[in-house]
């Protein structure tokens, strides 16, 4: 019982998909700083609602921190180095309410949910397959990278810049072949996982945790395209 | 299920999938440092197609079904629309993704040439916003200042360093890096993993 209420207290993956989406039109839209600071908020809103306050808080200060940059830049002399901190701050801007969102979605969706919810709504399993694949398979990358670092320095091939420059082809082998049989390593076994857990099974997919949409995610999505709304049609005065 | 009706098994979309991963990591960073400063954006898909040759070309051989590098081509499209890109550049990555596909059907995707062509169109995928700013540039512009997607300071200094011989160093730029790439990657694919027989 502990556990399904538990589970109810999440939101359905099509609402944070739909959130997402209304982030991305928000953020990419907004006229001004000063709605994006907002759009963080609600953000961290969200994020507290799924469990994740801390995530929230480091994000808020972190976007402070941002904007605390603008301010200095603003007031340095104007020049090159402004420009380009200011237009690296305004791509992060822009980026980072979409990253954020992103981010705690990534982390409180299991992947199972996410595809029974994209089953759903009817997406083809073409894309979602792959999809919930690589993200599953991402932070692998970056782990198989420190392995092949570390292999590599043990047989004194330098990991580098330097080390590409004066011993192009054998960096470049040493690089890319373990890094790529361990994908297509990875690629087998997950293959093998799935099958078995019948991803091939001509019949309807079915979850052990319910999934289906609450009064909670239509309030989430009614007040992220309000805010949406008003700063589109409120906003620019 | 649908999937074996197109031609694409399970095995299939997992592979796809992880080496989207893998391809989306090596455009990130090879094209991440150029597309944050506004005097070398142009060269960005020159960066971004230096290091996803060899990854490209083994998935290629891996699955040889038509179907993975338009898969690759639309999840690059939504990543790209879900961090608020130019919509040009999603459109890029889906017409370069199909079109690449098409090109290493041509070769039944085990002509190393073609393989090779097909990676270049696929990397031409990644000018697709910058396209679109030589196509119209003031609209383009007018789209990256009302989103403060970019700065007015940024946007001038980016309309400085455009012109024609930045369209065609970029464009051929491109076309030389993806050639380099994906032959460096057709080399090490026979070199190690068709002996290994993990590439049939």
């Amino acid at each position: 019982m502990k556990r399904r209420a538990r589970n109810e207290s999440r939101f359905d993956s099509r609402c944070k998909i739909i959130l997402l989406i209304l982030t991305v039109f928000t953020a990419t839209q907004a006229p001004s700083l000063s709605f994006l600071c907002g759009l963080m908020l609600l953000i961290a809103l969200f994020s507290l609602f799924c469990g994740k306050g801390k995530a929230a808080c480091v994000n808020l200060l972190v976007f402070t921190a941002l904007y605390a940059i603008r301010t200095l830049a603003l007031q340095m002399r104007p020049g090159g180095l402004q420009t380009m901190i200011l237009s690296w701050l305004s791509l992060m801007y822009q980026v980072y309410p979409c990253g954020f969102m992103a981010g705690i979605i990534l982390s409180t969706t299991k992947i199972n949910e996410f595809l029974t919810a994209m089953t759903k709504a009817h997406v083809s399993p073409q894309i979602t397959i792959p999809m919930a694949v690589m993200l599953r398979y991402l932070p692998t990358i970056r782990e198989d990278w420190h392995f092949i670092k570390d292999a590599m320095r043990m047989r004194s091939i330098s990991p580098t810049l330097w080390g590409f420059l004066t011993k192009p082809a054998l960096t470049v082998e040493c690089l890319y072949t373990p890094l790529l049989i361990s994908a297509s390593r990875a690629a087998d076994e997950l293959t093998i996982a799935a099958v078995t857990r019948g991803v091939e099974s001509p019949n309807r997919r079915s979850c052990l945790v319910q999934v289906h949409c609450t009064i909670r995610d239509y309030m989430a999505i009614l007040i992220f395209a309000t805010y949406f709304i008003a700063m589109k049609f409120g906003g620019t005065a | 299920m649908n999937q074996t009706k197109k031609g694409l098994s399970a095995k299939d979309l997992i592979v796809t999938g992880v080496f989207t991963a893998l391809i989306f990591g090596c455009i990130m960073l090879g094209g991440g440092f150029f597309a944050a400063a506004p005097a070398l954006t142009f060269y960005f898909p020159v960066g971004a197609s230096l290091l996803a040759g060899p990854v490209y070309l083994l998935m290629i051989a891996k699955v040889k079904k038509f179907g993975p590098v338009t898969i690759a081509g639309v999840i690059m499209a939504l990543f790209t629309f879900m961090t608020g890109m130019h919509p040009c550049m999603s459109l890029g990555y889906l017409a370069g993704g199909i079109l690449a596909d098409l090109t290493a059907m041509l070769g039944k995707h085990s002509s190393s040439k073609m393989n090779i062509l097909s990676y270049i169109i696929f990397s031409l995928g990644n000018t697709g916003s910058y396209l679109a700013y030589f196509i119209a540039p003031e609209s383009w512009v007018r789209f990256m200042l009302e989103g403060e997607r970019a700065t007015q300071d940024y946007v001038d200094l980016m309309s400085e360093s455009a012109n024609t011989f930045v369209l065609v160093t970029m464009l051929a730029g491109t076309v030389l890096v993806a050639a380099l790439s994906a032959f460096v990657g057709s080399k090490l694919l026979k070199k190690q993993f068709e002996k290994a027989g993990i590439v049939k």
